[in-house]
């Protein structure tokens, strides 16, 4: 499908839509059906919207329909405003966009008009420094050349300057032509891919030149960039408003449910049944009670003969009474909860990086739990482990390797000396150095030329040979000027064979000035230059050179050149040209060619580049690895580089502790075979042995096809692995085969290669780094530095997962509890289906009374920061979820029985007899149920802060406060009920009392457990007590040894301690560790 | 705000603006259930409860009540049900009870029915407050069925089951064979007099049906004036309850005889309900319960008994709090895995 655009013609220029962009999800108009249908889709709203039609039927609603329908609309409310706010705030935001001013070309006329109203084939006029409005092709600069630049970091993060080349056609146009030009550009229809854009472009009156030209990315401004550089630039708009390239790639990402979540998710479900179970008990209990007793209780004049539902009666009752069983406001809360875990990791002035002056961010709100549970980190190795700043560091010339003395080749004297002394070899390969990139030379304004680049690797070289007097100086799109020892050199730059990763080399023709000799100069992989060298050439000591260089961790280029003959350039030229023309299979096409060309190379030498590792990286993926987490490396380098990173940053320990299995093979059976032993060793190997496995993407392919079995359970048993070469499809395949198994996986990466994987993984990190946004932006969580993964996953992390298991666990207790007194009484009137509850307290229970004291657990905090960096091993215990299973939860739910038992029968023995009115007793009770859920709330909370204390005890209070307010309202049930309540001493001995029987056998049960069988929380507690706040100080230090050892060796029985220690009582509990 | 917006503009820093509660830094004090915290906590919990105890308990004791149960005596042996339906049949009864202790002024005297069920939905939903409230609202009997409209379709006033059954027996009381005044003015709340039954309602087409549920209202004094009513329509919680039938305002003897003459219209025979009638002074905690003074004795005693076993466990078992050496949940063997 193609689109053709008329330039400048104004009949043809609404067939396109126009340049309003709009990220709103709603309209004006459509927000509250919208917002309904995708709040509906959720399976609960769904059960209390049921609930709630259900008791719109006076016949069987045992309470007012206030009671669901209030909370549910309310929860409906402040789901729709959250909605509502955020949709305003992109509405604001596309409004100041499309609002702005720009120039455009309207019949040969410059005009100013808002952005939002221009159309596709209209002339855009931009300014430097202008933002770019739509996609447009560009037709005209400033320069003289035709070249702007622009910078394309709001699209795809990276931060150096792009060249974009006025295509030839309209090249040399003037200002006043090309306000008059018409034509046609033939294009592909909208899609979201920013690094190509295969069209071409014909242009009738008044250029004479009629033939189609071929147009590039190269020859485009894409939305959301910005011109740089240049006085001013104009284009033809080819996509415009949702439909620009940025535009496409906007995407609503799939929301991710979190492993808590889907327990919690389970947990509703076991609820959902047992309620079922109650209704149908009691619901048959209630027919047989009417039959036998109630049909001879002559006040209540039952007719002889009720309706054919009749039986249904009772039992509806029951579900409506009971359907509190579930709590509605759970998810509200958790969400609330989760937005403030995400703004603490905003807000963490600890995880601010300052050289790059980025704070943390948080892109989803929603999965900080999952934080605290991981189990699985695979990890990006350049810019992600290092800093992706890139130093030159040794080079090997003509089978002589400098720098090896002191580590630094600039300043090996060997290799200052050749370069003074204009060694031919040398002068070739610093040439090859400065010429053979894309790096672009800016002047500044006291002249010393500083260079932007796309790859680091690149703009080392060129950097290095700056350094060794070979300096780039400046570089259009057609020539390059170097000075090699105060002499210049001029190159006309004929072509760039770029860089792709299946190719893994580049190169460029260039013209000599002087000479007018054409030169290939390539430089790229080992493995994609050396099979290219001319027959007969030595590549023995090469080969060395890139074994050693990669065993210290550098990274190497080999570069090379040939001369080329002007009549294979030629032909060679027109091929280029026809295959960069055309529109299918572009990028093949082009490999194909450039292939002709790359052969017979003379090998000028190796170069070595190190990239360091980044601040922190050994100790944070030690504390890691201590904290149970299984870290493995992905990257794309090489294997023997990637090992060595792996020793440095302590990923793989030394030979007598760990054992590197590799698994590799010329042939598929010996990758078969290799993988097979790594298994058995693996297997028959004690836990207490390190052992990694190395395997490149060969390798894996391989075992993708034939024995991912196998592979799988490799992956389950060894804690490390590193994996180079890796596509980035591969490594969003390892994700998978871990997610596969059920394992919680977080990918860490900076890169555009690891956004696949970032995406797949559980959770994804993106490292704003130096390689750009596009990692960050994809990433659930963005931070600066790997080194802040240790405060996201400990911290945070933990945190949240604790603070979850405690909000869902409680939402359930309180709705139980408050249920269970609702079923209890049904025992005592004739199974009924009476609400002991009026209308208001119980729709006020679950939205006012308990929904704000069980908000206070977001503060707080079991054991400190200070502890947790120090026993990174307690994290198992949230690993293993530990805290929020069906075990904790049956604990819970046995709790929420006895405090409903406690409550009801103290409430009836107190207030029997005279005492025995409806509607003091249920005030009784309901008061007794606020009693509780503080005491519960201060129970359960680990430490206590001025807002919880505030919050706790506040809502206490307003309890009251309110309760008293409703008791002076005279047509409310609730009338004078709560003064001669407060009035009487024998509520308030009856409330102790109940508060006595209900927490005393809690509290003692507790301190039990915290002496005699304390978890490592308990004694981590006890620790953090005994020794005052925990600082790393040198006797405390010695006092804890034990404690490192017995943590360790917990540690090393990970998977072992996970089966024995923890007892499931459900039997689908063996999931709940995952 | 997009942070990846601001990236470049290195003059303002994007870093976090620091506060204690943004860096979850807030000062907290963490409590621990140290053996100290819990043994003083259950010690003090003990000390509290066993007086509050003891007072209550004296309290109830204190109070003296007088409890009748007359449903079986006062209805021939054979068919009950046919006795009590019997509108023209004589049903007063008479009591003769013996005061064990010093009554002191004011005497309650409760009715008590047993396994009646004033909690059923049917039943605590038959009624309208609205009618019982406003004058003109007597058509609002949606709620009232099967007692909202006679037969001939005139709304009720009050109508509802709980109205239609008000309690009907009598009780005439003399001390030593002397006649005493019953009390029957203040019965009900007076909130309930002032707010929620209207002065200026009165009963109409009230009990006027074939079947007769309890008592008959006087259809020349306001509802605001039936206290008998207010109280019966304060239905109870539980199906065995006491409701406040007067007062006697002199004080009784020890060894009195009481004579009581009961109408015994009521009709708990066909459900198998009890009445009784019971006579009781009053004291700060209200009426006879012994049920939370020997809760906190027990509850106090069982805390300073758990204090005590605390201390015990401790002197004969000490841990040492964050003492490394017992991390036993680490006790099981690491096995190489299969």
């Amino acid at each position: 499908m193609k689109r053709l655009v008329y330039i400048n013609d104004d009949s043809r220029r609404y067939s396109y839509c126009d340049n309003r962009i709009s990220n709103t999800k709603y309209t004006l108009w459509n927000f509250f059906p919208k917002n309904l249908w995708e709040q509906f889709r959720r399976f609960m709203n769904q059960y209390f919207l049921l609930i709630a039609c259900l008791q719109l039927w006076s016949r069987i609603t045992p309470v007012s329909p206030v009671t669901t329908w209030g909370p549910l609309i309310i929860i409906f409310i402040v789901s729709a405003s959250k909605e509502a706010w955020d949709d305003y705030n992109r509405y604001l935001s596309d409004k100041k966009a499309n609002e702005r001013n720009v120039w455009v070309v309207k019949d040969g006329v410059r005009r100013q008009i808002k952005a939002q109203d221009i159309h596709v084939g209209d002339i855009v006029c931009l300014h430097e420094n202008d933002e770019i409005p739509c996609d447009l092709v560009l037709i005209g600069t400033s320069d003289p050349q035709g070249i702007c630049y622009i910078e394309t970091s709001a699209l795809d993060g990276e931060t150096d300057l792009k060249t974009r080349i006025v295509p030839p056609i309209s090249a040399n146009m003037s200002v006043e032509q090309l306000e008059k030009v018409k034509g046609i550009v033939e294009c592909p229809n909208p899609d979201n891919d920013i690094r190509r854009f295969d069209a071409n472009m014909r242009l009738f009156l008044p250029s004479v030149d009629n033939e189609k030209c071929p147009l590039t990315i190269n020859n485009t401004l894409l939305q959301s960039c910005y011109l740089r550089y240049t006085e001013w630039a104009c284009g033809v708009a080819v996509y415009t408003g949702n439909e620009t390239k940025s535009g496409m790639s906007r995407g609503t990402a799939e929301p991710k449910l979190t492993a808590a979540d889907a327990m919690i998710d389970k947990l509703t479900i076991a609820i959902f049944m047992l309620q079922i179970v109650v209704v149908l008990v009691l619901g048959y209990f209630g027919n047989i009670w009417k039959h036998t007793k109630g049909l001879k209780q002559w006040y209540l004049m039952y007719p002889a003969e009720g309706p054919w539902y009749g039986f249904l009666v009772i039992p509806l009752r029951f579900e409506l009474l009971c359907s509190i069983m579930i709590p509605i406001s759970i998810k509200v809360t958790l969400d609330l909860a989760k937005g403030v875990y995400a703004k603490f990791i905003d807000w963490d002035e600890q995880m601010f990086d300052w050289e790059t002056n980025t704070p943390a961010h948080s892109a989803n709100t929603a999965i900080s739990e999952d934080l605290g549970q991981v189990e699985y980190i695979l990890s990006d190795k350049t810019g992600t482990l290092t800093e992706n700043r890139m130093i030159f560091k040794r080079c090997c010339i003509n089978n002589i390797m400098y720098g090896n003395d002191n580590g630094d080749a600039l300043k090996d004297a060997r290799l200052l000396n050749a370069v003074s002394s204009n060694d031919p070899d040398i002068v070739k390969f610093l040439m090859v150095m400065a010429l053979c990139n894309t790096v672009v030379p800016v002047k500044s304004n006291d002249d010393t030329v500083s260079y932007k680049a796309q790859s680091q690797d690149e703009e080392a070289l060129v950097n290095a040979a700056s350094n060794l007097n070979m300096m780039l100086i400046s570089k259009d799109s057609s020539t390059a000027e170097i000075c090699f020892n105060e002499s210049k050199f001029k190159y006309e730059l004929l072509d760039v064979l770029e860089f792709t990763s299946d190719r893994k080399r580049m190169s460029v023709v260039v013209k000599e000035g002087q000479t007018g000799k054409i030169l290939l100069l390539s430089k790229g992989a080992d493995e994609a230059i050396l099979p290219r060298v001319y027959p007969g050439q030595q590549k023995q000591r090469y080969l060395e050179a890139v074994e050693m260089y990669s065993q210290l961790g550098l990274r190497t280029l080999c570069l090379g050149w040939r001369d080329l003959e002007e009549d294979e350039y030629k032909e060679w030229s027109k091929n280029f040209q026809e295959a960069s023309c055309s529109l299918e299979n572009r990028e093949s096409k082009i490999a194909e060619v450039c292939d002709s060309l790359e052969r017979d190379l003379h090998i000028l030498g190796v170069t070595a580049i190190e990239d360091r590792l980044q601040d922190g990286v050994p100790e944070t993926i030690k504390l890691l690895r201590n904290a149970g987490i299984n870290v493995w490396m992905l990257t794309g380098d090489k294997q023997n580089t990637a090992i060595q990173i792996g020793r440095l940053c302590n990923l793989i320990t030394s030979e007598p502790n760990s054992q590197l299995l590799s698994i590799s093979g010329k042939t598929e059976q010996d990758i078969l075979r290799s993988l097979e032993r790594a298994l058995l060793i693996t297997k028959n190997t004690c836990e207490t042995k390190d052992l990694a496995f190395v395997l490149d993407g060969w390798a894996l392919e391989i075992l993708q096809k034939h024995s991912k079995e196998s592979f799988t359970r490799l992956a389950m048993l060894s804690k490390t692995a590193i994996c180079c070469r890796m596509t980035p499809l591969q490594k969003a395949q390892l994700v998978a085969i871990l997610k596969s198994v059920g394992y919680l996986t977080l990918a860490i990466g900076d890169g555009g290669n690891d956004v696949r994987m970032i995406q797949e993984a559980n959770i994804g990190v993106g490292i704003s780094g130096r390689e750009g946004l596009q990692a960050a932006r994809a990433a659930d969580y963005s931070i600066g530095k790997f080194k802040f993964l240790k405060r996201l996953i400990l911290i945070h992390g933990r945190y949240s997962y604790n603070r979850t298991a405690f909000i869902s666990q409680y939402s359930f207790y309180k709705s139980l509890l408050i249920c269970f007194i609702q079923i209890l009484f049904a025992f005592l009137s004739g199974f009924s289906g009476t609400s002991l509850f009026n209308s208001i307290s119980l729709m006020a229970y679950n939205v006012f009374y308990t929904s704000l004291p069980v908000m206070t657990i977001i503060f707080d905090k079991d054991i400190s920061e200070t502890t947790v960096l120090q026993y990174p091993q307690i994290l198992l215990h949230s690993q293993a979820g530990r805290l929020l299973n069906p075990t904790t939860f049956c604990g819970w739910f046995g709790r929420s029985l006895y405090h409903a038992l406690v409550i009801f029968f103290i409430t009836i023995c107190a207030y029997a007899d005279e005492k025995s009115e409806m509607q003091e007793l249920s005030m009784v009770a309901l008061s007794g149920c606020i009693w509780l859920q503080a005491f519960v709330v201060m129970m359960d909370s680990n430490s206590f802060t001025s807002p919880q204390i505030i919050l706790i005890w506040g809502n206490f209070v307003a309890f009251y406060m309110i309760n008293l307010i409703l008791s002076a309202v005279p047509s409310l049930q609730l009338y004078t009920i709560m003064f001669r309540l407060c009035g009487q001493p024998s509520y308030w001995i009856t409330m102790a009392l109940t508060v006595a029987v209900a927490m005393g056998p809690v509290m003692a049960f507790r301190y039990f457990r915290n002496l005699y069988w304390p978890s490592p929380i308990n004694i981590l507690q006890q620790i953090e007590q005994s020794n005052g706040s925990i600082q790393p100080s040198r006797n405390v230090e010695s006092a804890l040894k034990p404690a490192r050892t017995n943590l360790t060796n917990l540690l090393t029985g990970t998977r072992g301690s996970r089966g024995s220690s923890y007892q499931p009582l459900l039997s689908d509990s063996a999931e709940s560790t995952r | 705000m997009d942070p990846f917006e601001m990236q470049d503009n290195s003059k303002n820093s994007n870093k976090p603006k620091y506060s204690k509660f943004t860096q979850q830094e807030l000062p907290a004090c963490k409590p621990l259930l140290t053996p100290a915290i819990v043994i003083s906590a259950f010690l003090l919990v003990g000390i509290i409860f066993i007086p509050v105890g003891l007072a209550s308990l004296s309290a109830s004791q204190e109070i003296v009540e007088l409890i009748d149960r007359y449903d079986t005596t006062c209805v021939p042996m054979a068919d009950k049900v046919g006795y009590i339906q019997d509108s023209k049949t004589d049903k007063s009864c008479i009591r003769t009870l013996t005061v064990p202790k010093h009554m002191k002024s004011p005497i309650q005297i409760y009715y008590q029915i047993g396994d009646f069920y004033q909690n059923h939905r049917r039943y605590v939903k038959s009624r309208s407050d609205k009618q019982l409230r406003y004058k003109n609202a007597a058509h609002f009997t949606k709620d009232c069925e099967p007692e909202g409209y006679t037969a001939d379709g005139v709304p009720i006033v009050p109508c509802g089951l709980i109205a239609w059954s008000l309690f009907n027996d009598t009780y005439t009381i003399s001390v030593n064979k002397k006649a005493i005044g019953v009390n029957k003015k203040d019965i009900a709340w007076q909130s309930d007099k002032n707010k929620k039954f209207g002065s200026d309602v009165y009963p109409r087409n009230f009990q006027n049906g074939n079947l007769i549920g309890g008592a008959k209202l006087n259809e020349s004094i306001p509802l605001s004036e039936q206290e008998d009513l207010i109280v019966w329509m304060r239905t109870a919680a539980l199906p065995t309850f006491r409701k406040l039938y007067g007062r006697i305002e002199t004080d009784i003897m020890a060894n009195d005889q009481l004579t009581v003459v009961i109408q015994n219209n009521y009709n708990t025979y066909s459900f198998g309900g009890s009445k009784a009638l019971v006579l009781s002074t009053t004291s700060w905690i209200g009426g006879k319960n012994n049920f939370i003074g020997v809760a906190y004795l027990i509850v106090g005693g069982l805390c300073l008994f758990l204090a005590l076993v605390f201390v015990v466990l401790y002197m004969f078992k000490p841990r040492n709090l964050g003492d490394l050496s017992f991390l036993s949940w680490n006790r099981n063997t690491l096995d190489c895995p299969n």
